[in-house]
């Protein structure tokens, strides 16, 4: 008896305060629902070059994050490194027909004909940071051509007068659109500075063991090499062992994700510098084309936009907390 | 008969257990595992995964297919021959740095390039070829040390060109049409694979270079001594793999122009994968471009299926190698497995209740009664001959015998002291009978149905029948031919005393007492063989009648003698002539004054007769006990019968003393004398005998006084 008296009271004191709320109404967004309807039941698919590195996990979460707050699927298709793999799996996608393709390269061929093929089937594709030769709708990365030169006049400040002027350039995969690129980069500073002698130019394939037996192959030829440009800070930090096992004051730049272990090895003098691309904002920069392509309801391979990131320069001088992201916080 | 003796041979009547034992023998049990694995894997794919199915996918699927298929195909013929390669993947990468190098950065004609690019994979080929081959390198190694070397040669040349290829453009049909053109609907390269792998199951299968393949796999030493080139066939099946790798790589030229550093990469364990879940053998010498096909569409499934279910980072490298390990271990425990439970449940006794033997020994009235009447034989050839199933005698009185060796052996007349060997045939002769033109039939166990001319030249006659519609062996193929005799109009009637096992197995089939044997007929107008009897208990002696309107055959473990009716009113019929023998029937020949002659090789036991009617105790002591242990049916003593067109018996041959004949499986009259031969005797016997036509003759009695010229 006593417990139904409450209850009647405490619904009587609910009610008023749903009266005080209804007096301060607010305007509705006429824009809104049909917003959420937009994304509802939508398909994207990602197909990295491989998964289980910062770059690919930081661009998956930020996307999945924003898939499971419209309603959208998010599926990885890991082909891990095998560029037969990854096309085996845009084909297979091309069938599924998802509403947006997030494709990472491996060079810029392999996919080529394929992204053409699911851009006709209907299917909007956003190329992120390693671009292919067939230009898609959108395309969000790094500014290649930019990061080359920076790295470049890095490498000039370093190894001007007074050094050996040798300097070796490790390359990730020569055919991929970063190096290609990076490369077109480096060749437009070094070309201007007849005291930079390039030694070396090798390729690492993204593989830190690679990229140490490249290097300390080319230190044992030139004991007196002054830097290394590297193209992707996971990959030179097997550059980074070479070097130090050397005990040679060689200066690596490098490029990469700006994840914390860059920052963490420019604090250590591993890396002289890195030019990064933060990949946090590269995330937000494709969750927005996404939601744009979609939200613009034009057929597939219209658009072709380009978004290139700013560069980030994490070097001594840059350095301060919070600088780098961290893929720890990614599970958070 | 009691209820309990009813069952049992109903039971074994019409419970077919021979069929597990055959089953397991068939060569298409290899394919067991496969199909099945297949079919299970579709089922899930096409269940877990929405749109396996599309017309879409499963056409992309057949395009992936073609690339490894023709990888596949190219490991599964070096794996035949005994050899691996496991430079398949450089290969694949060289192929596609080169077509893409020669395509994009040398603009040479489509054609051109192609040609240069196989060309390329087949010098890969020859190179192993001919370290495995010619220098005798372990294939394994080698292969190992030309996938790194390859690798390394992709590398540099990626290096030089990787950039000009991917900047390089080509704007050709024919490249677009080679890496992503369907013929009616079905994609190019899967299209090429088919093509590539008919013709390959056709060279495998009916040329002599794919024999020669599969004997070297089968066995190096015995191809070898066999006459076949060991080093060039197995050379060629790596030059076959090279070129099949180039053009896959060709393939994936076209279809991806991506000059990327891992192309290829693990592709060989891949190939190998599919090649051995299929179902070839590690080992070589067993395996088909069938099943080759077959592992790679399961691999290809379980790839495409595992990267469509979204698995994680090396996630697939990892079903990949665990399906790999099964295969391993289902080619080696699987075939062993498959082979020793076959051979525990081939031998499958049947029951078999044989009429009361007549009393031989303590019934002196009864016609078989023992008697010495073949002590004072006279002995041809003692030592020269080593068991003469059959003898014969041409008009001139020479004596012919077939022995173990694969040898026509003839005696001269009139003394019969020269010996000579008449014709080598091979296998082991067992009957013979002389045709019309005095050519010697003679069937050969193991070979079939032969003939030897007067010149002595050796040709087969037959060595197939028709294939019986019901049966799981393969019992188109003669595997104990036994004993033949021939008709007026030159149509020869012949036994196959089994079908189930080899001439050394006998023992095996008397075990089992069941219906193996067989009488096949041979016509020599049309040249169709047709199996007139089946079912026959160790069908053995054929024998014209007199009349020649009926053959009688006997059947040794059936202890009978029946007749089989050519013509007149029970023409196709057979019937018993003799149903109650003492022992066990072989031969049967024609004698003088209208009656024949029969051979008992061994006379009958009453503990062997219980055990026929025993199957289950028979099965038992088949796997249970070893083989020379065995109950065996007693071959030591048997004799010779002489008996009328009814069947009745006129006289019995006995040697008491168990010196020279004790056990008989041929005998012939010729001028009086009655020459005896026996399968497990080293001499010819000879005995004068009353109360028959002094110059009758075999050949007479069949072709006529003058047959073939005869001296007289």
């Amino acid at each position: 008896m006593r417990k139904r008296q409450i209850a009647v009271a405490f619904g009587f004191a609910l009610s008023l305060t749903g009266m005080a709320h209804a007096v301060a109404a607010g305007i509705d967004d006429p824009r809104r629902a049909d917003y959420f309807k937009t994304f509802e039941g939508k398909t994207i698919a990602f197909v990295p070059v491989t998964m289980g590195i910062d770059l690919t996990e930081g661009w998956a979460a930020v996307m999945k994050k924003q898939a499971d707050r419209l309603g959208m699927k998010f599926e990885i298709r890991d082909p891990h490194f095998s560029a037969d793999a990854g096309a085996q799996a845009i084909t297979s996608l091309i069938a599924e027909k998802p509403d947006v393709l997030v494709v990472h390269n491996p060079d810029v061929q392999s996919y080529a004909k394929l992204l053409k093929r699911a851009e006709e089937a209907g299917i909007h594709v956003v190329q992120i940071n390693m671009r292919s030769n067939y230009n898609s709708d959108v395309y969000v990365g790094a500014d290649w051509i930019g990061i080359g030169e920076a790295e470049a006049q890095a490498i000039v400040d370093k190894c001007g007068a007074g050094t050996s002027g040798k300097v070796a350039i490790l390359q990730g995969q020569p055919t991929s659109g970063s190096d290609s690129g990076m490369m077109k980069g480096a060749d437009n500073v070094f070309s201007k500075h007849p005291e930079i002698k390039v030694v070396a130019n090798q390729a690492g394939e993204w593989d830190a063991t690679k990229a140490h037996s490249v290097i300390s192959t080319v230190i044992q030829q030139n004991p007196d090499l002054c830097g290394v440009v590297g193209f992707w800070d996971v990959m030179d930090l097997g550059a980074a062992a070479a070097i130090k096992e050397s005990g040679k004051p060689i200066a690596l730049v490098t490029s990469g994700g700006g994840e914390q272990m860059a920052c963490d090895n420019v604090e250590k003098g591993v890396f002289e510098k890195e030019i990064a691309y933060q990949v946090m904002d590269q995330g937000r920069d494709l969750n927005d084309m996404i939601v744009t392509v979609l939200e613009s309801g034009q057929q597939p391979g219209k658009l072709k936009a380009v978004v290139y990131s700013p560069q980030l320069v994490i070097s001594k001088d840059t350095l301060r907390p919070g600088l780098c992201w961290s893929s720890k916080d990614l599970k958070k | 008969m009691t209820i309990g003796e009813w069952a049992a041979r109903l039971r074994y009547r019409y419970v077919p257990d021979h069929v597990v034992g055959e089953v397991l023998g068939r060569r298409w049990m290899d394919n067991v595992i496969p199909v099945t694995l297949l079919i299970a894997l579709a089922i899930f794919l096409a269940t877990a995964i929405p749109n396996f199915t599309a017309v879409g996918n499963i056409s992309d699927i057949a395009r992936q297919i073609g690339e490894l298929g023709l990888i596949v195909v190219g490991l599964t013929i070096v794996m035949l021959a005994g050899g691996i390669d496991l430079s398949v993947g450089s290969n694949f990468a060289l192929a596609n740095v080169t077509a893409l190098t020669l395509i994009n950065v040398a603009q040479w004609p489509i054609e051109a390039a192609i040609a240069a690019t196989i060309g390329v994979g087949a010098l890969v080929g020859l190179v192993n070829g001919f370290l495995v081959g010619f220098l005798r390198l372990r294939a394994f190694l080698t292969t190992l040390v030309t996938l790194t070397l390859i690798r390394a040669v992709v590398d540099l040349l990626l290096e030089v060109y990787s950039v000009r290829i991917a900047t390089g453009t080509v704007d050709s049909s024919l490249w677009d049409f080679v890496g992503a053109g369907s013929i009616l609907g079905v994609p190019f390269s899967f299209v090429l694979l088919i093509v590539i792998a008919i013709a390959g199951h056709f060279v495998l299968t009916r040329l002599r270079v794919g024999w020669r393949i599969m004997a070297v796999g089968g066995s190096r030493r015995a191809a070898y001594n066999a006459g076949i080139s060991v080093p060039r066939t197995v050379c060629l099946t790596y030059v076959v793999s090279g070129i099949l790798s180039a053009l896959a790589g060709t393939l994936y030229a076209s279809r991806l122009s991506g000059a990327g550093p891992d192309t290829g990469i693990g592709l060989e364990l891949t190939a190998i994968t599919a090649a051995l879940i299929g179902g070839n053998s590690v080992g070589g010498g067993r395996g088909s471009v069938g099943k080759a096909l077959m592992g790679t569409i399961i691999v290809s499934l379980l790839m495409n299926g595992l990267v469509r279910l979204g698995l994680q980072n090396g996630a697939s490298s990892m079903v990949i190698g665990a399906v790999l390990l099964m295969a391993i271990a289902i080619d080696v425990r699987w075939t062993r497995w498959r082979q020793s439970l076959r051979a525990k449940v081939y031998v499958s006794p049947g029951y078999l209740a044989l009429p009361r033997a007549p009393l031989f020994v303590s019934d002196p009235s009864s016609p078989y009664a023992m008697n010495d009447r073949l002590r004072d034989v006279e002995v041809i050839g003692l030592g020269e001959v080593d068991g003469p199933e059959d003898v014969i005698l041409d008009p001139d009185g020479n004596l012919y015998c077939s022995v173990r060796q694969g040898d026509i052996v003839r005696f001269l007349a009139p003394d019969y002291v020269e010996r000579e060997v008449y014709a080598h045939v091979g296998g082991r002769p067992l009957g013979m009978a002389f045709d019309k033109d005095g050519g010697l039939v003679v069937c050969i166990g193991g070979m079939g149905l032969y003939r030897v001319d007067k010149l002595r030249k050796v040709q087969k006659i037959t060595a197939e029948t028709n294939r019986s519609r019901l049966s799981i062996i393969d019992d188109s193929r003669m595997r104990l031919a036994d004993d033949l005799d021939i008709a007026p109009d030159g149509k020869v009637y012949f036994s196959e005393a089994t079908i189930r096992y080899g001439f050394e197995e006998w023992v095996v089939d008397a075990l089992e007492g069941r219906g193996n044997g067989r009488i096949i007929r041979y016509d020599p107008t049309t040249g169709v063989t047709r199996t007139i009897l089946r079912n026959l208990l160790f069908a053995n002696g054929v024998c014209m009648a007199h009349d020649n309107k009926s053959f009688l055959f006997a059947e040794t473990w059936a202890c009978r003698i029946s007749r089989y009716w050519l013509e007149g009113l029970k023409e196709g019929t057979t019937e018993v002539v003799i149903a109650d023998l003492p022992g066990y029937p072989d031969n049967i020949n024609r004698g003088s004054r209208g009656t024949y002659w029969l051979g008992l090789a061994g006379t009958r036991t009453p503990s062997y007769d219980m055990a026929m009617t025993m199957p289950a105790f028979r099965r038992r002591m088949a796997r249970r006990v070893a083989g020379d242990e065995w109950l065996f049916p007693n071959v030591n003593v048997g004799c010779v019968v002489h008996f009328d067109e009814k069947g009745g018996v006129i006289e019995t041959l006995w040697d008491g003393s168990g010196d020279n004949h004790p056990a008989i499986t041929s005998m012939r009259e010729h001028r009086g004398y009655l020459y005896l031969g026996g399968v497990t005797n080293n001499r010819i016997g000879r005995i004068k005998l009353a109360d028959v036509d002094p110059d009758w003759t075999g050949p007479a009695s069949y072709w006529g006084e003058s047959c073939w010229g005869t001296r007289r």
